[in-house]
């Protein structure tokens, strides 16, 4: 799960970005003759409903539903308890309870007359979530978005910057230590700059980067960070010596 | 597994993780993938092959290497551990559409070895560990994605592949936990947490409350019925009763104090849960959950919810389950921490 800081910074990424995501997206919709996209989000494939709405599961999954012409909603596996917090780090007005997901779906396209759906990346659907949905009354579509855009490389760019810099930093102090106690070390500098998320692998030269396992790290070492920060992954490596 | 394979009239069965659910492939393979697919192939003669997704993940365990991985289900197999959150892809993939054999495997999780429980004895003792360095960092003027940092730091340092944390921090306003936020932490705060450190792939959990301060009269009365609700659980389970008895000694706690409102889904989710190869492992401690538990089983008791005395507070311990009742693997005090 995710347990760094999940927010949202309107003066980093304005909601005028999410605005203009929208709108392609809706593009897209109108070029297929669809009424709402549906965009599958969990704690790990998180990165497309993110880039449309900045919602992050930390925990959990949901479905995203962006309408032709509506508001988008989001069908949430999450306690309705943190719905004022999912509401203050997203651009979600409408948020539905939906322990089960496919249901709660097909209430909605109900209440909106949809008797079919776009759905971004249809074949990688959870078979848990694709099998109801086949067997539904909707009929589902696949689609394909391109998901850049000047502000997502300007946030993987910091996200990079981020990495590189804290390793440049960081990385003279692993020597000596176990590669556990670096983590450590990683953990905290990443995490209090804002890191949402963090996967760090270490060779020592004897092996592929791998998790850390307790190895000694001595004055040759590398280290292979991913890096999410707000959203937007980056993969960085360095080396010792520098 | 091969046994289960031989009843159920399976010839083989594959066992599917990603990066968010490795624990069906785990179960089988314990090797801690940092790609996003693994595979894990069992068949009837006990040959195991594995596929990852990530040439790293292959060359350490000398596995195969499928950069398109929908190419690793060709072939198929009869049954899937975690076909629910295989991607449609890899099963179309698999030609004939397997059975699920996630509820089949998950059953024989349950049940741990003396390994298994040795690993969730280690991840206990993290658990307690990151909990007193919980305590010791917290101070007021600390942002909770700070205080999370330093606890994180903590416990990868100590050996944690990987920790499930949720956090809250405030008064009586606060319903839940959740990832840490930019808030400022205040004297009279009260603050909650789950640690769940995972160590050799299992995860142990405890969850405490701290006040940074004195206590409020609200604070006190509410702990008070938490202890009493988490000790009736304690004091109750045991090979034979079920999940639903767990849950009912907790909640009858609160019932009796005049706050049975706050034992439902509105304000709480679960009474606690089983521990493994996954945080949130089933069955899930709830009046409506009928499962007979077992000896060797890990569960946590917590009966973590909101109060209008306090806010959202939490408490509770993992438990193994002994031939004659259970073991607190736990060693951090059962008490309101206050600093």
């Amino acid at each position: 799960m995710k347990r760094g800081l999940i927010t949202w910074d309107k003066a980093e990424l304005p909601p005028s970005v999410f605005e203009a995501r929208l709108v392609r997206a809706r593009a897209s919709l109108a070029k297929h003759d669809l009424p709402a996209l549906l965009v599958y989000s969990d704690v790990w494939r998180s990165t497309e409903g993110r880039h449309l709405t900045n919602y992050m599961p930390y925990w959990n999954r949901s479905l995203i539903v962006i309408p032709g012409e509506q508001a988008p909603v989001l069908l949430c596996g999450l306690s309705p308890r943190v719905y004022p917090w999912i509401k203050s780090v997203t651009i979600f007005e409408e948020i539905r309870p939906a322990s089960k997901l496919v249901p709660t779906l097909m209430q909605l396209c109900a209440e909106r007359g949809w008797t079919k759906l776009g759905v971004l990346d249809l074949p990688r659907l959870p078979h848990e979530v694709f099998i109801p949905l086949e067997a539904s009354s909707v009929e589902a579509f696949d689609v394909k978005l391109d998901l850049t855009d000047e502000a997502e490389i300007a946030m993987q760019r910091r996200a990079a910057k981020m990495a590189r810099e804290i390793l440049t930093v960081e990385l003279p102090k692993g020597v000596g230590l176990t590669d556990y106690q670096f983590s450590g070390l990683l953990e905290r500098a990443f995490r209090r700059a804002g890191a949402e998320d963090l996967v760090l692998l270490f060779s020592t030269g004897d092996s592929v980067p791998r998790p850390a396992r307790g190895a000694m790290l001595d004055h040759q070492f590398s280290v292979a960070v991913a890096l999410e920060y707000r959203g937007h992954w980056a993969r960085v490596r360095q080396s010792l010596p520098l | 597994m091969l046994e289960l394979m031989a009843e159920r009239g399976w010839n083989s069965i594959l066992l599917y993780g990603n990066a968010w659910r490795k624990d069906p492939f785990r179960s089988l393979v314990n090797f801690n993938f940092s790609g996003d697919h693994a595979l894990a192939r069992l068949s009837r003669s006990g040959e195991i092959s594995v596929t990852f997704s990530d040439p790293w993940d292959a060359e350490i365990t000398s596995g195969k290497l499928e950069s398109d991985f929908v190419r690793a289900f060709a072939g198929g197999a009869p049954a899937i551990a975690g076909l629910e959150f295989t991607e449609e892809r890899f099963v179309a993939a698999c030609g004939k559409v397997p059975v699920s054999a996630t509820a089949d495997v998950e059953e024989l999780r349950r049940v741990k070895t003396a390994e298994e429980i040795g690993c969730i004895q280690q991840a206990c003792d993290l658990a307690d560990r990151g909990y007193k360095r919980f305590v010791e960092v917290a101070e007021p003027g600390m942002r909770e994605f700070e205080l999370v940092a330093e606890v994180e730091a903590f416990l990868k340092a100590n050996g944690a592949e990987d920790n499930f944390m949720l956090i809250a921090s405030g008064g009586t306003e606060v319903v839940g936990m959740k990832p840490p936020t930019e808030r400022k932490l205040q004297k009279g705060d009260s603050i909650t947490t789950e640690l769940t450190p995972q160590v050799n792939g299992y995860y142990a959990q405890i969850c405490r409350t701290l006040v940074l301060g004195e206590p409020s009269e609200g604070q006190l009365k509410a702990f008070d019925i938490f202890f009493e609700a988490q000790n009736a659980a304690q004091d109750l389970i045991k090979p034979g009763i079920t999940a639903a008895d767990a849950a009912r000694a907790q909640n009858d706690v609160f019932r009796k104090h005049g706050y049975g409102d706050y034992t439902g889904a509105k304000y709480t989710r679960v009474r606690g849960h089983c521990l493994g190869l996954y945080p949130d492992e089933t069955p899930h401690i709830l009046e409506d959950v009928d499962y007979v538990l077992k000896k060797d089983m890990v569960v946590i008791a917590h009966p973590n919810t909101y109060l209008p005395l306090s806010g959202y507070m939490v408490f509770g311990d993992t438990l193994l389950i002994t031939e004659t009742g259970n073991t607190r693997l736990n060693k951090t005090e059962k008490k309101l921490f206050t600093k």
